[in-house]
């Protein structure tokens, strides 16, 4: 997976769970902050992007989360995939 | 029979009401419990009860969400796993909502197309009940969540409780659709404009008890507050008349003719006696008691649970939700 492709599949799941565009989702975006997500909204991504890929986030890491970028980070470090924006 | 998984973990009075409470609902032999909560406190139960030793609980965390992913060991997940599992047809657990949600999202999953679960409650409301949610499953106000709550809400008011086209309204501080937080004032232009939905406008904290919606709909922190409040008043009013009745002897003779009525009314108003919220949205059947409620409330709980699995409550609402087209993506 490369990374414009694992930004997007983030954007996507945050757009429809939050029912915003997926336009103002940046990687930059803090999810607290910017997006107005919550602790549920955040686990909620994990376990879909943990499903989807076949992967495991550990929960250390998960709780380290502030930015999609960092999710990002985070899918493409469990991939062994590109890392940082 | 029907299996219902029972959280006993952070229920204020102890897991050993829950288990009274347990032992009580299967006593009709119509209902089985797995009860997760820690054995040496749950003492012996009655067959029919079967206890599955899980003596850590998460009620007090400070982010439910985290600690439901970080525990898998807790009693609250292990009970929503087991129903994920298809041991148990129900989950109950009234240690904490936000870990009910948190668990019953991240084990149990959501219906496909639902944002975010609801927390609703039918409010025993003398002569004009009225379903009244998100009473507390969450604080975050989102446009899409109130108007998908409000579809949500009818679907399971017709499916469930009956209702023929039930009127649905907003809580607001105000009846005019300008009134509200900027969240309520869009919910309210986008229901006013759905011909799909019975949408009678906003009603103020006054109209949740005059009969003019079946179903209320506000935020979770909102309906929280109300609902307490108005547990709070109805509790404070009987307690008066109760009070007064006993004030001199001439007022104790009209009480004692005035008891069966009376009596009828307080068991009409205590929670206890309704078992809970419905934690609507969730892919199985999923009740939240009050964590106060001692052994009489959890049997009912247990009981609303069975009822609602018998009734197929989660498929007919999902199938009302689904023709109604407010589902995600859809």
């Amino acid at each position: 997976m490369t990374r414009g492709e694992a930004v997007d599949m983030v954007r996507e799941h945050l757009a429809e769970e939050l029912g915003i565009d997926a336009t103002e989702i940046a990687e930059s975006s803090n999810l607290r902050d910017d997006l107005e997500a919550d602790s549920l909204d955040l686990y909620t991504l994990l376990q879909e992007i943990e499903d989807r890929l076949g992967i495991k986030i550990s929960d250390e890491k998960a709780a380290e989360i502030e930015t999609v970028g960092q999710v990002v980070d985070m899918i493409l470090a469990e991939q062994g995939g590109e890392q940082g924006s | 029979m029907v299996t219902v998984a029972v959280d006993a973990g952070g229920a204020d009075k102890g897991a050993v009401e829950v288990a009274a409470g347990a032992a009580e609902a299967v006593r009709g032999g119509q209902i089985r419990v797995l009860l997760f909560g820690d054995e040496s406190e749950i003492g012996s139960v009655p067959q029919g009860v079967e206890v599955r030793h899980a003596p850590v609980s998460i009620a007090k965390a400070a982010d439910p969400a985290s600690a439901v992913r970080t525990t898998p060991q807790a009693s609250v997940v292990q009970a929503a796993r087991a129903v994920a599992a298809g041991e148990a047809d129900a989950f109950v657990s009234g240690g904490s909502t936000g870990a009910a949600l948190a668990a019953g999202v991240l084990h149990i999953r959501r219906q496909p197309g639902v944002h975010r679960p609801a927390l609703a409650l039918m409010v025993p409301v003398p002569g004009a009940p009225v379903l009244l949610l998100d009473v507390g499953a969450s604080t975050e106000v989102r446009v899409e969540r109130l108007v998908q709550h409000a579809h949500m809400g009818a679907a399971f008011g017709e499916a469930v409780f009956g209702m023929d086209r039930p009127r649905v309204a907003l809580l607001s501080n105000g009846e005019e659709a300008t009134r509200g937080t900027p969240e309520v004032i869009a919910a309210h232009a986008l229901l006013a404009a759905d011909e799909r939905i019975h949408f009678v406008g906003n009603v103020e904290g006054v109209g949740i008890a005059d009969g003019r919606a079946d179903v209320i709909v506000t935020d979770g922190f909102t309906g929280n507050v109300a609902l307490k409040l108005m547990e709070g008043v109805s509790s404070a009013v009987v307690e008066a008349i109760r009070s007064a009745a006993t004030s001199d002897p001439r007022a104790a003779a009209g009480a004692l003719l005035l008891r069966p009525a009376l009596g009828g009314l307080k068991d009409q108003l205590d929670p206890e006696a309704h078992g809970g919220a419905h934690l609507l949205g969730l892919r199985k059947v999923a009740v939240v008691p009050h964590g106060r409620f001692g052994a009489r409330g959890y049997s009912k709980a247990i009981l609303l649970a069975a009822e609602s699995v018998n009734s197929g409550a989660i498929e007919r609402t999902h199938a009302a939700l689904a023709a109604a087209g407010v589902l995600r993506g859809s």
